[in-house]
């Protein structure tokens, strides 16, 4: 088992899934692998960023499984029902994705769907490229895979830089938990909705400020300017994307002001030419919480004309 | 004005440090920690003493710097309350206490970063001491 948290009763209902751990890089990662006994469908990995965690496919699942499809869908190390590290040098993007290739390869996943939404792009992106024997398409959604420029949002003082300057990061994230709190229901649509059935499970599963940590730090890795860390590996990711001729789709939230997406579907979509998409849906930087199942039938449609093709 | 001020090191006898923030990376943005070594003088004080404030509800807080290898010092920065050793934390007066020093922080950083952001930041987030 897993899970020491105590999960609210409607995250329960909504997050029926049992709860797997795999030591992945050396940490315990939490994870679901659902979908038909043996691994018979073509998995689809969906990965989460800041600062959710598996719940926020909850509603994608769904239409994937009815297709036929495996869905593994791991907890970021720092996030969600995973192991939370209490040190900032525990986390680099380096890190993340060879906790994902730990996970992958040793479930032995192939002709994988690669799902990355915020931070889940940049570390899919990276497994994808590192690992492509093992992947057969990608889909990516509000994210972005390159050094600069970074979007007007992330650049501005008010409020995201402040949000996590030093010091400033660990007592509004930390203690008082804002980015997986209001800051969540800040980028939703339907934010009665949000808030009614999903804001507490992702409250919940940060429940002291040592175990937000990772909400501050990885702001912290989005990329400013020249100095800033990982910029060779978004230049890679970069580069690699610009290569990469296998399937890819596209899909964005119509009213999404963190990765706007004129400017960043459309470089996604300029990186890789090939791409199907942008496909808009309502909802904001989080357009899982408003549009989950119509995100789920977009990727098994795309999936399904693939097995066709 | 922040009413938080730098004051000498008071007398720990018969006190504890209560743990509040712990800060990682005091230096992502540089000029947070160039503010931090001016006020505690680290250059010249480094690892020796800690630096402490005076907070507006009158209690002393100190700040314990942390140095790391192969990074400029200080690498981060433990904030305490210092309290009788055997008295409980009031955590809301600590809680207006840290954005007060948040403010003298933010003041004092200067340049692109202002109170007015850090308060507007606060009340986007509800946060109730920045009320």
């Amino acid at each position: 088992m897993t899970t020491h948290v105590e999960l609210p009763q409607s995250a329960r209902a909504a997050w029926p899934f049992e709860p797997r751990c795999a030591r992945v890089d050396g940490w315990r990662m939490h994870y679901v692998d659902v979908g038909p006994d043996g691994g018979g469908g073509d998995p689809v990995v969906l990965l989460h960023g800041n600062p959710t965690w598996g719940f926020l496919w909850r509603e994608v699942i769904p239409p994937l499984l009815a297709a036929g499809h495996r869905v593994i869908v791991p907890d970021m190390i720092g996030f969600g029902l995973s192991e939370k590290p209490t040190r900032e040098q525990a986390h680099g993007l380096d890190g993340h994705i060879a906790n994902l290739a730990a996970l992958l390869r040793g479930l032995d996943v192939s002709n994988a769907t690669i799902v990355g939404h915020d931070w889940g792009g940049p570390t899919g992106l990276g497994f994808a490229l590192a690992n492509p024997e093992r992947v057969r398409a990608l889909v990516v959604m509000s994210s972005w895979g390159w050094a600069l420029p970074p979007s007007d949002f992330h650049t501005r003082v008010f409020p995201w830089r402040l949000m996590h300057a030093p010091l400033v990061g660990p007592y509004l994230l930390g203690r008082h938990n804002v980015l997986a709190g209001r800051g969540v229901y800040l980028s939703v649509v339907d934010r009665a909705r949000f808030r009614q059935r999903a804001q507490a499970a992702y409250e919940a599963v940060l429940p002291d400020p040592a175990s937000r940590l990772l909400t501050w730090t990885w702001p912290r890795w989005i990329p400013l300017d020249e100095g800033a860390r990982a910029l060779d590996r978004f230049n890679w990711i970069e580069q690699g994307l610009r290569a990469w001729k296998k399937p890819v789709q596209i899909i964005w939230g119509r009213d999404d002001d963190v990765f706007d997406r004129e400017k960043f579907a459309g470089r996604f979509k300029a990186l890789l030419p090939h791409a199907e998409g942008p496909h808009l849906v309502t909802g904001r930087h989080f357009l899982q919480e408003d549009s989950g199942p119509e995100i789920g039938a977009l990727i098994a449609d795309f999936l399904a004309r693939l097995g066709s093709a | 004005m922040s009413g938080v001020q730098p004051i000498p090191a008071p007398s720990l006898e018969d006190t504890r440090l209560a743990f509040l923030l712990a800060e990682d990376r005091v230096g992502h943005y540089p000029e947070f920690r160039a503010f931090l070594t001016r006020v505690f003088d680290l250059d010249r004080v480094g690892l020796a003493a800690p630096g402490y404030l005076r907070a507006p509800s009158g209690c002393a807080y100190a700040l314990v710097f942390i140095g790391r290898s192969g990074e400029p010092f200080p690498a981060g920065v433990e904030i305490s309350a210092v309290l009788p050793a055997l008295e409980p934390l009031d955590e809301d007066a600590a809680d207006r206490d840290l954005w007060a020093i948040l403010r003298w922080l933010v003041e004092g950083t200067g340049g692109a970063w202002s109170v007015t952001d850090l308060d507007a930041t606060g009340r986007l987030y509800r946060i109730a001491a920045s009320a």
